[in-house]
């Protein structure tokens, strides 16, 4: 925000100022002292109203249309496959076809348009606290983010690649409620809680320790009951749930085509509790897709339209968000790939088709890399993903804190990211043309051999310009001076003055956890036993 | 109105910190009314405002624009009092000269250092840019400063610095000399013979005040 006064808050009295007129003495450079005075990031504001927000297009008018019609005539035509019985007698009872076998749906077009136009178009994603509640599509017409999710792997700060483990819950609820470009957390996989529940584990401890919105990814199918119930803990009942989703679930297509009975029934138990649902589809070009992209997009926005036919026929009125998340099989060694060159275009086309062509809220990756460590590799990567999914109108860019494609979180990564997703929304913005934007008045008036630094303008738009937090823009005699440093030396700084923030707030109270340790020790009994 | 002198002086400083440079020279003026002594206000008020916005600046709470909209409330007050100071035996903290070298026509981060300087009270003879080795040998000769402060911006101008310093002591003058400017360093101002080197312009004013011992 400009401002014509320095911050009294900022600056000392007068009479404070001459009390410490030894220290005025002592003039230094900003350059040598104050680049190294690093502080936990403050919000980026963004525009103060809706931006108009700048959009790339892969796909023009013609190509789009040709997808969307594409995606309708797949569900249609030949159909997907959901293993849940139950479910698929609604769905029949809807007037999609069931094959003899059962499973094979066919959904009409008519009833898939119908799933389009009914679904939400916005949606609250609340905070435990109610001070980071985030409003999809955000209000400054931007994006939020959250943290990777599936990572079973950390890299932590100072240290090396480890296995990741409960209390790396904790680390990572902490670093991401204190990082303002991060909006919501996903539940990682933890090593030292049983596998087939340790969803549950991962998740009562995100709920006991972080202030923000969380993501739910079930395991399995008698897990979603369960995790669903510790989130009505933390929420201070199913009532409270229902009226402020302090959680959002994950439901995923198996590609191709085909719905795993855990991830229908995270549907239906959303939208019993009316908590927002992630509809993912993860198609991996020349895997569990065509390694051509638009064959992998057109796989990903046909899973996509076919949760929405699901969610409004078992979920109706329970918000969805699209989300897809493209990747590529790298042809020489056959690892998936969430940063090549070919995911990060089919990511665009993708965001494109959910968002413009279905209408619908949309999700994707907006970080993450394909490299193991934290590296020029990974800054570089994930600035070019966030960048063309964020310009392909994307309301939320996941993948925070996020390297080796998706399966590790390293806290410092987590902290440079928050300062990507800043400058990326600071750029989502199509500047205004008119007088005051074009100085039109000084560029009539400016002399031969002006400058436009001591002028009222300048003054007033001087705060607009972004401010980097970890990120340096320092000469070589302070770079040299301080050691060479870093960003990423930046970024640890930022890390240990997360770790000593104040416990968040609106966490569940005593009460409540114990209640949850009850849930995870049934949970154990029933699943595992 | 039964503000204290105190109150009359925040008022001056707070005016300089807000960029208002009317309401400096108006407070200032009035100040003069009451009868103050006009050191008073010069090193109470104005320059230990000057003084803050340079510390406000090396934290990085204050932008550039901000620093120099500062330094011209600052002027606008001083500019009330230089006639007074002419006549009374108020002194002020020393004489700079200051220029950007010959074939340089960049001035904007010169100025600012200039404006600091006289935020910080000093008086500053500013030759402008693009100024010759000669000219600058001409000015200390007659202004008789304690300081030569020379600028360049680009790596094609800077061995003129170092052409100055060089005539400069072959004719005997044996003042401090301080340089700055972006391609400028500590290590370029030892190998020229310079006396000292400063990065921006609050760091320049720090430099000026060690320089002439104030410090």
């Amino acid at each position: 925000m400009a401002s014509n006064e320095s911050s009294p808050r900022l600056r000392r009295r007068r009479r404070d100022r001459l009390a410490a007129k030894d220290d005025a003495a002592q003039q230094t450079s900003r350059a040598d002292d104050a680049a190294f005075e690093v502080s936990i990031p403050e919000p980026y504001a963004g525009p103060t109203a809706a931006a108009n927000r700048p959009d790339f297009a892969y796909l023009d008018a013609a190509r789009l249309e040709a997808l969307v019609e594409r995606c309708f005539a797949l569900i249609e035509h030949r159909g997907v496959d959901v293993n849940h019985a139950a479910a698929v007698k609604r769905l029949a009872k809807a007037g999609c076809k069931v094959d003899a076998d059962g499973v094979r749906v066919r959904l009409p077009r008519a009833l898939a348009e119908e799933a389009l136009a009914a679904a939400p178009r916005a949606t609250m994603l609340c905070s435990k606290s109610g001070r980071f509640d985030l409003d999809i599509p955000r209000r400054d017409n931007t994006f939020h983010m959250r943290t990777g999710t599936g990572a079973h792997g950390f890299i932590e700060p100072g240290s090396r690649y480890r296995k990741l483990v409960l209390a790396d819950v904790k680390t990572i609820a902490t670093v991401s409620d204190g990082l303002p470009e991060v909006g919501f957390i996903a539940h990682p996989f933890i090593y030292d809680a049983p596998e087939r529940t340790a969803d549950i584990h991962g998740l009562a401890a995100l709920l006991s320790a972080s202030e923000k919105h969380n993501w739910i990814q079930p395991y399995d199918t008698e897990n979603v009951g369960f995790l669903m119930r510790l989130a009505a803990v933390a929420a201070g009942g199913e009532s409270a749930l229902r009226d402020r989703p302090i959680v959002s679930c994950i439901a995923c297509s198996f590609s191709p085509l085909e719905f795993k009975e855990m991830d229908v029934e995270a549907i239906i138990q959303s939208g019993r509790y009316s908590i927002p649902i992630h509809a993912c589809s993860l198609p991996t070009a020349g895997g569990t897709a065509p390694v051509t992209m638009p064959g992998t997009v057109l796989m990903a926005g046909a899973e996509i339209l076919a949760m929405a036919v699901l969610t409004h026929v078992l979920a109706a009125g329970t918000p969805l968000i699209a989300t897809p998340l493209i990747f590529a099989l790298d042809m020489r060694t056959g690892r998936s790939l969430q940063s090549s060159v070919e995911a990060l275009t089919g990511a665009a086309m993708a965001v494109q088709l959910c968002k413009r062509g279905f209408g619908l809220m949309t999700h994707s990756y907006g970080a993450g890399a394909d490299t193991p460590d934290v590296c020029g590799q990974s800054q570089a990567e994930r600035a070019l993903l966030g960048l063309m999914v964020g310009l392909s109108g994307a309301d939320i860019l996941g993948g925070i804190g996020q390297l080796e494609c998706a399966t590790v979180f390293s806290p410092i990564q987590a902290i440079i990211d928050n300062e990507l997703g800043a400058m990326q929304r600071a750029w989502l913005h199509t500047p205004r043309i008119d007088d005051d934007s074009l100085a039109w008045e000084l560029m009539i008036e400016v002399e031969r051999g002006g400058h436009f630094l001591a002028n009222p303008h300048t003054l007033k738009h001087c705060r607009e310009v972004f401010a980097p937090s970890a990120f340096l823009k320092l000469a070589r005699e302070p770079y040299e001076k301080a050691g060479r440093r870093t960003e990423l030396d930046n970024a640890m700084a930022i890390y240990e003055a997360l770790m000593l923030r104040k416990a968040p707030h609106g966490l569940p109270d005593a009460d409540a956890v114990a209640e949850m340790a009850e849930i995870v020790a049934a949970a154990d009994r029933a699943i595992l036993d | 109105m039964t503000n204290t002198l105190d109150d009359r002086l925040d008022a001056i400083f707070d005016a300089v910190l807000d960029y208002q440079d009317a309401v400096t020279a108006d407070l200032v003026k009035t100040e003069l009314a009451h009868g103050t002594d006009l050191r008073v206000i010069l090193n109470d008020a104005l320059i230990a405002a000057m003084d803050e916005v340079g510390e406000l600046f090396s934290q990085g709470t204050l932008f550039v624009p901000e620093m120099l909209m500062a330094a011209r409330a600052m002027k606008a007050g001083l500019e009330v009092l230089r006639p007074r100071l002419t006549e009374t035996d108020a002194q002020p903290a020393g004489k700079v000269v200051i220029g950007t070298v010959h074939r340089d026509l960049h001035d904007i981060g010169k100025n600012l250092v200039g404006m600091m300087l006289e935020g910080a009270g000093f008086t500053v003879v500013n030759l402008g840019v693009d100024v010759p080795p000669e000219a600058f040998l001409e000015a200390v000769d007659t202004h008789r400063p304690d300081l030569l402060g020379m600028s360049a911006l680009l790596t094609t101008t800077m061995p003129n610095m170092g052409r100055t310093v060089e005539l400069l002591r072959k004719e005997g003058w044996n003042g401090r000399i301080m340089i700055g400017g972006a391609p400028v360093t500590r290590e370029f101002a030892d190998a020229i013979g310079a006396d000292g080197f400063a990065a921006d312009a609050p760091a320049a004013v720090g430099l000026a005040r060690k320089m002439i011992g104030a410090d």
